[in-house]
């Protein structure tokens, strides 16, 4: 069962609490869950599987402490369990090598993080886009 | 329905090229940032599922003009496989897109992502056009093309590898050395002529009588270890130094050098030697040994070239730590400088009802001295990354560089109306990042000191100065004073005031950079008010 849900794994408290504040304005049932880095992802995406209920996109910051964002990544990717979930890069630079490897593991697209108002409300819609089945 | 570009989807590498296009079509069909990315999400997920269900494919980009509503279609196509593998990445691309048709016709599944393209959009034959140049100038990146550039490049290698083993005997007959092989019982295999023409013996001879006619009688003893089987089963490189007699009778000095050829699993096989004569070096050396003073002159001078040695080390770590700051520094002060940027932004927004006029003004100031220290930082976070340790020599065609800087640059290009002539260029050895950036800060410089009432007029030519590459760049721009000529390559020096033209003063810094990087040059010749051009000159290196 895919829920509505998406898990944001960043290590930032404040671009979390931003993020999800610009999802709460919107108004939808679309829901924010957190990981502070990779190592708590992956056990809270375990619980989750277990209750049968797996978020609907993965946001996944790349400079992250105990288990980076590429390391993450690859261990998404490479569990059966959650290999599907789409996953997005949401980070504050990315360069192009970066970003091919990034794609090559199965990453599907990016995201800068917002430097205004106006871009977190949008990215906050694209998350929405991606995640509710308005469509 | 029209085509506009294709991807075909062989190996992962096709999943950049797929994301990037699918992003760069839905930016040229003028939909938001968010919209983009949405629909490249789906693009991926599709293209995707076709590779890891084993089967290749591939996708076509099209806009949809159909019944009034325009649409940018992806269009995947892929051979059928037997499991049902590929309905779940259509599970989720599904939910990202307007419409989405699936279709079998034999053993081919097609499928079909619509996004919806908002009316104030206007669209037309000589903008789809537009757009089909645009994609069409991309370089080729099939893997095919790869393969076969790789397998050319191996079969000019092994001609090569031939020509040059006819080459070495006529070689080793040239050289005045002495050059021959041992087995392991000392005796010779083979020699070239100089042994003949040196010690006028046949091989045979110098067999039968272990070189005994030769080699100076003090020296022989020494000598005749080489000749029994008493070389170390270990030893690499065995050198001595002896009298040879030559055919005259006359005895002069020659350093000896002998190693092991060995087979794959490190068994001796036999010896190869060469005989250099050192008699002048070694008259001279014996003459040196009683000169106190010279040699107390030598010590000083090996002295010297350790301390520089040391400080030549010394000054390449400092460098590299100082480079290594700069990434650190310029990487981490990204994050804070972003969230004052955000902060700003979102109490203007906000709270602006509870800021007076002037507080709201400071806010302003703040925001826009942030936004050039976040540009100052990503500039020192490029010229960090151009370095010695990030270089990555290939082939690159300088013409697929150009092209590809002209459709980074394809909004600015079209909005200042500009236009670029080319001339074929050629391919160097170089790192394709850094020509690219090179390149993007030499045209895009170009570009943004124009002249306000005429529109850029940029010549690129080429021209091969003896070993060099001499690239030019003509602009029909404001120019500058060539007194400024020697300061504009150094970091931070901006000619123009920040109100009239945004920048970091770092662009040609990074230049200059990346072309001593390069082992080349770059320079310029301009005057106020009539243009610039500007020169860089590069290693043909390998054609």
């Amino acid at each position: 069962m895919v829920s509505s849900i998406i898990l944001l794994v960043d290590d930032d408290a404040d671009d979390r609490d931003v993020l999800d504040d610009a999802l709460q304005e919107m108004n939808v049932p679309v829901t924010m869950g957190f990981a502070e880095d990779g190592i708590q992802a992956l056990d809270k995406l375990g619980e989750w599987h277990k209750d049968g209920q797996l978020p609907c996109l993965i946001v996944l910051d790349l400079n992250m402490p105990k288990m980076s964002g590429i390391e993450t990544l690859k261990n998404l990717k490479s569990d059966e369990r959650f290999k599907t979930i789409p996953t997005i890069i949401y980070s504050t630079s990315i360069n192009p090598r970066e970003k091919d490897k990034c794609i090559l593991l199965g990453a599907y697209s990016f995201i800068t993080k917002p430097i205004s108002t106006k871009e977190i409300k949008e990215t906050a819609n694209t998350l929405v886009n991606i995640c509710n089945p308005t469509k | 329905m029209h085509k506009i570009a294709q991807v075909t989807l062989e190996n992962e590498m096709d999943l950049i090229l797929a994301h990037k296009r699918t992003m760069k079509l839905a930016e040229l069909a003028g939909l938001s940032l968010s919209a983009q990315t949405t629909f490249a999400t789906a693009v991926s997920e599709v293209s995707r599922s076709i590779l890891e269900s084993g089967k290749s494919g591939s996708l076509l980009l099209n806009v949809d003009t159909g019944q009034g509503e325009n649409y940018i279609v992806a269009s995947l196509t892929n051979e059928r496989s037997a499991g049902g593998k590929e309905k779940e990445g259509l599970e989720y691309a599904k939910r990202l897109v307007n419409k989405l048709n699936v279709s079998t016709q034999g053993s081919v599944t097609q499928v079909e992502l619509f996004y919806f393209i908002s009316p104030p959009f206007r669209l037309d034959g000589n903008k789809l056009n537009e757009w089909r140049m645009l994609f069409r100038n991309e370089p080729p990146i099939s893997p095919y093309e790869e393969l076969k550039r790789k397998n050319e490049q191996l079969q000019a290698l092994s001609e090569n590898l031939q020509k040059s083993e006819a080459q070495y005997k006529t070689l080793t007959n040239s050289l005045p050395l002495i050059i021959f092989s041992l087995n392991n019982e000392g005796f010779i295999l083979y020699a070239n002529e100089w042994l003949a023409r040196y010690t006028g013996q046949t091989i045979e001879s110098l067999n039968k009588n272990n070189w005994k006619t030769v080699v100076h009688e003090d020296d022989y003893d020494a000598f005749s270890l080489i000749l029994k089987n008493d070389i170390a089963k270990g030893a690499s490189v065995i050198k001595m130094q002896s009298r040879l007699k030559n055919k005259s009778g006359e005895y002069y000095w020659h350093q000896i050098s002998l190693s092991p050829f060995k087979n794959d699993k490190d068994e001796l096989l036999y010896w190869i030697g060469f005989i250099v004569d050192i008699h002048a070096q070694k008259v001279v050396e014996e003459t040196l040994k009683d000169n106190y003073e010279l040699k107390q002159a030598r010590q000083k001078l090996e002295d010297n070239e350790q301390t520089l040695k040391k400080y030549i080390e010394e000054l390449n770590r400092s460098n590299q730590e100082l480079q290594q700051f700069a990434f650190v520094a310029s990487h981490d002060l990204q994050e804070p400088v972003r969230k004052v940027l955000y902060y700003s932004d979102h109490l203007l927004d906000r709270y602006s009802d509870s800021l007076d006029g002037k507080a709201q003004d400071y806010l302003k100031i703040m925001s826009s001295s942030s936004h050039r220290m976040r540009n100052l930082i990503k500039d020192l976070l490029l010229f960090s990354q151009v370095s010695k340790e990030k270089i990555q020599f290939d082939q690159v065609d300088l013409n697929e560089v150009a092209k590809e800087v002209c459709a980074d640059l394809d909004l600015v290009i079209a909005d200042k109306k500009a236009v670029l002539n080319m001339e074929v260029l050629p391919v160097i050895h170089g790192d394709i990042g850094m020509m690219r950036q090179l390149f993007g800060n030499i045209i895009g410089n170009s570009l943004k000191y124009s002249k306000i009432d005429t529109p850029p007029v940029i010549g690129i030519t080429c021209a091969i100065r003896d070993s060099y590459v001499e690239i030019a760049f003509k602009d029909n721009g404001i120019g500058f004073d060539e007194k400024y000529l020697s300061q504009m390559f150094t970091l931070f020096q901006r000619l123009h005031g920040r109100d009239s033209y945004e920048g970091t003063g770092l662009g040609l810094a990074i230049c200059r950079k990346i072309v001593d990087l390069h082992q080349g040059r770059i320079w310029a010749e301009a005057k106020e008010g009539q243009g610039a051009v500007f020169y860089v000159s590069l290693p043909a290196g390998l054609q």
